[in-house]
């Protein structure tokens, strides 16, 4: 600690010559707010998107920031992934003039739940994990997007796609398991669909459970009693973690897969070891060895904010891949958004919305960014790969594999 | 008939939980006409306590019983502070909106305390890969411990109200404290040792609970507590044996319906049984029609 006429000295100093080293930023930031689950047990998701955001902030206020403005986060509400939560909190953020950008809530339930108050309001909007595809295109994917909404996240049909691809080319009787949220319904019809378009003799048993159920005997029961050959899971690490502790109670050998939801931290924290063999679809290039330019700034980045903990994963070396979406999503739309800012010259919505939609070949931490008027994602089947739980030297680790 | 058997398995463990937290409920209820709903909030707090102090190191018995403790001195500064002094106000209801915010307040610590994300819970004695063979079938032996410890719980506690003098004195009480006080009887500290006894039952509940999920979070128990309601109607308020038996039918119904009919209707079973039971026999299965001398 730093006492007396030295201490007072030498902390001046530090202060003058951290002021000299910062570009000089005008005292009118340009704001943003959101609302997302800072709390409650699926608070990886929101906790995560929000290092994201404050790590992207970092870097382009330590540049200078937007237009000579440095950027802030000026409202930051809990909803704890409760949709009513939600609701409430987007109301006080928009009644907020001076936010000139705004974030969707971690989830699809908590988003579906505010989008059409957010399309209403018309600033634009950043979504960096709901992966329901009605988020941003109301009409299902393939249609007209809602203006102001830029996602960032895997959509639900892009990762169903991908993941009915797997499992319809290696099984014929799929178990299918998926959370009663707009994520697990969308993620669960959406692949049963896409394993039935691959082979339609293909026989898939749906099922869903509760977030924060504690038992799922009854579901698996159904699973096994027709005589499924894998069981795929739409749904969140914690119920996860209660869905591999039953199938292993009830005997059941059979592969599992998981959606990238699933791979969050609760997971593998609940379960240890049991979680090896667990399979599944995540973002490509956050967990390449050696990592892109882009993604080995962002990383170290983190590390140096946070260090190696719970949502980097057990690999100090390698990042869990599914940062990708807890954390980068949220450093890439904030990334995406303060380069429509400049190149729009204004934060008027109007004129950011044109720049978003003219964004073209923006290289970020999951993928490269191209936005037009009629397409608001970004994330394709491309942009995915598949994991494995492996040990790797006595650690559990999410390896890149070839189901 | 192994589907049968698993269904079986986990809905009469589940269901014993259940019971568990019913027992809970129906003890304050017994001697004060008041029920904790905060009770969700005490599981919470005796597996998030349990979970972390045996990730630092401490040995699984010794962890428990501390929380078990720290439960205790909550239970006592329940009763003390949120439910005597909305007592002395005749007919009010105040007890239900102050122990609600006790378990609200104590959410907010644990989320404080210990984040707010959830937390592994270990297994205790047994895993999940642990089970026994019977007739072709796996049983679990987390499940297993699960019933035979609720069972012998409930059992214990049976004798205790039966056959000791704080179990016939607490049953004086719930009749009628007034005259109780008179005889002689402390009161106050029957009242007090079923607050007591009702967090330490809400505690083992979560313990038991949280190992078969593997994970505990702040918002835990919530749902639990729900249940244990409906078993405690649905079995009759104030009766025991009535508590065991309304858990059960809750759990095995669910997961009958669950296995057997549909996932998704499973939880609203509870529910419907629970309006069935108020149209046809509002006293409960094993409760006795309240008479009342005018």
């Amino acid at each position: 600690m730093l006492t007396g006429r030295r201490g007072f000295l030498a902390a001046t100093g530090a202060l003058a010559a951290t002021s000299w080293a910062r570009p000089t930023l005008s005292a009118d930031s340009i704001k943003i707010g959101f609302t997302t689950a800072l709390t409650g047990p699926f608070n990886e998701f929101g906790e995560g998107y929000k290092r994201g955001i404050e790590l992207a902030i970092e870097k382009i206020n330590k540049a200078g920031g937007v237009m000579g403005r440095p950027v802030e986060i000026a409202m930051l509400l809990d909803d704890q992934l409760i949709p009513d939560r939600s609701v409430q909190n987007m109301r006080r953020i928009l009644d907020n003039k001076e936010i000139v950008g705004l974030f969707c809530p971690s989830g699809s339930g908590p988003t579906l739940a505010v989008i059409d108050m957010i399309q209403a309001d018309g600033r634009p909007t950043m979504n960096p994990q709901a992966q329901t595809p009605t988020v941003i295109y109301p009409g299902g994917p393939g249609t007209k997007p809602r203006p102001n909404v830029y996602t960032f996240s895997i959509q639900n049909d892009i990762e169903a796609n991908f993941m009915a691809a797997i499992l319809a080319k290696k099984y014929t009787r799929i178990g299918l398991l998926n959370e009663s949220t707009g994520y697990g319904k969308t993620g669960g019809e959406l692949v049963k669909g896409g394993i039935l378009k691959i082979n339609k003799d293909a026989v898939v048993t749906h099922e869903s459970y509760n977030q924060k159920d504690q038992d799922m005997t009854s579901q698996l029961v159904r699973v096994q009693r027709a005589r499924s050959e894998a069981l795929m899971v739409v749904g969140l690490g914690a119920d996860m973690a209660v869905i591999r502790k039953n199938m292993v109670r009830m005997n059941m050998t059979l592969p599992l897969y998981v959606s990238a939801g699933g791979f969050s931290p609760p997971y593998v924290e609940g379960v240890g070891d049991l979680a090896l063999g667990t399979k599944g679809s995540q973002y490509r290039k956050i967990s390449t060895v050696p990592p892109a330019p882009e993604v080995l700034e962002f990383l170290n980045a983190y590390k140096a904010k946070h260090g190696t903990d719970r949502l980097w994963g057990g690999d100090p070396a390698i990042p869990s891949p599914s940062m990708g979406g807890t954390v980068a999503g949220g450093y890439d739309g904030m990334t995406v958004l303060a380069d429509a800012w400049k190149r729009a010259g204004t934060t008027d919505a109007a004129a950011v919305i044109k720049a978003m939609d003219a964004t073209k070949g923006l290289i970020g931490v999951n993928c490269t960014y191209e936005f037009t008027p009629d397409k608001h994602h970004a994330v394709e089947v491309g942009d995915l790969t598949t994991y494995e739980y492996t040990k790797v030297d006595g650690r559990l680790t999410l390896v890149q594999a070839n189901l | 008939m192994e589907e049968f058997l698993t269904l079986l398995l986990a809905g009469v463990s589940v269901g014993a939980v259940y019971g568990l937290i019913a027992i809970g409920l129906n003890l304050t209820f017994w001697t004060t006409k008041t029920m904790n709903f905060g009770q969700g909030s005490v599981m919470m707090l005796c597996a998030m306590l349990t979970a972390t102090m045996i990730a630092q190191g401490w040995p699984q018995v010794l962890s428990i019983l501390a929380a078990l403790a720290v439960i205790v001195v909550l239970m006592v500064f329940t009763e003390t502070y949120t439910v005597r002094p909305a007592l002395k106000i005749e007919g009010s209801m105040g007890w239900a909106v102050s122990t609600l915010g006790v378990g609200i307040v104590l959410q907010g610590f644990a989320s404080l305390w210990f984040g707010s994300q959830a937390l592994a819970f270990p297994d205790i004695i047994f895993s999940a890969i642990d089970d026994v063979v019977v007739f072709g079938v796996h049983m679990s032996l987390q499940y297993l411990a699960v019933l035979v410890l609720a069972l012998v719980l409930v059992v214990a506690f049976e004798l205790l109200v039966r056959g000791t003098v704080w179990g016939r004195a607490m049953r004086a009480v719930s009749m009628d404290a007034d005259l109780a006080s008179v005889i002689g009887i402390p009161v106050r500290i029957i009242v007090l040792g079923s607050y007591i006894g009702s967090g330490v039952l809400a505690g083992i509940s979560g313990i038991l609970v949280a190992q078969i999920g593997g994970t505990v979070d702040p918002a835990f128990g919530f749902e639990l507590v729900i249940f244990g309601f409906v078993a405690a109607v649905l079995g009759g308020m104030g009766s025991t044996t009535g508590a065991l038996a309304g858990g059960l039918v809750a759990g095995v119904l669910q997961q009958m319906v669950g296995g057997y009919i549909s996932s998704a209707a499973q939880h609203g079973m509870a529910f419907a049984l629970l309006i069935l039971i108020l149209v046809v026999r509002p006293q409960g299965l094993f409760g006795q029609r309240e008479v009342v001398k005018v």
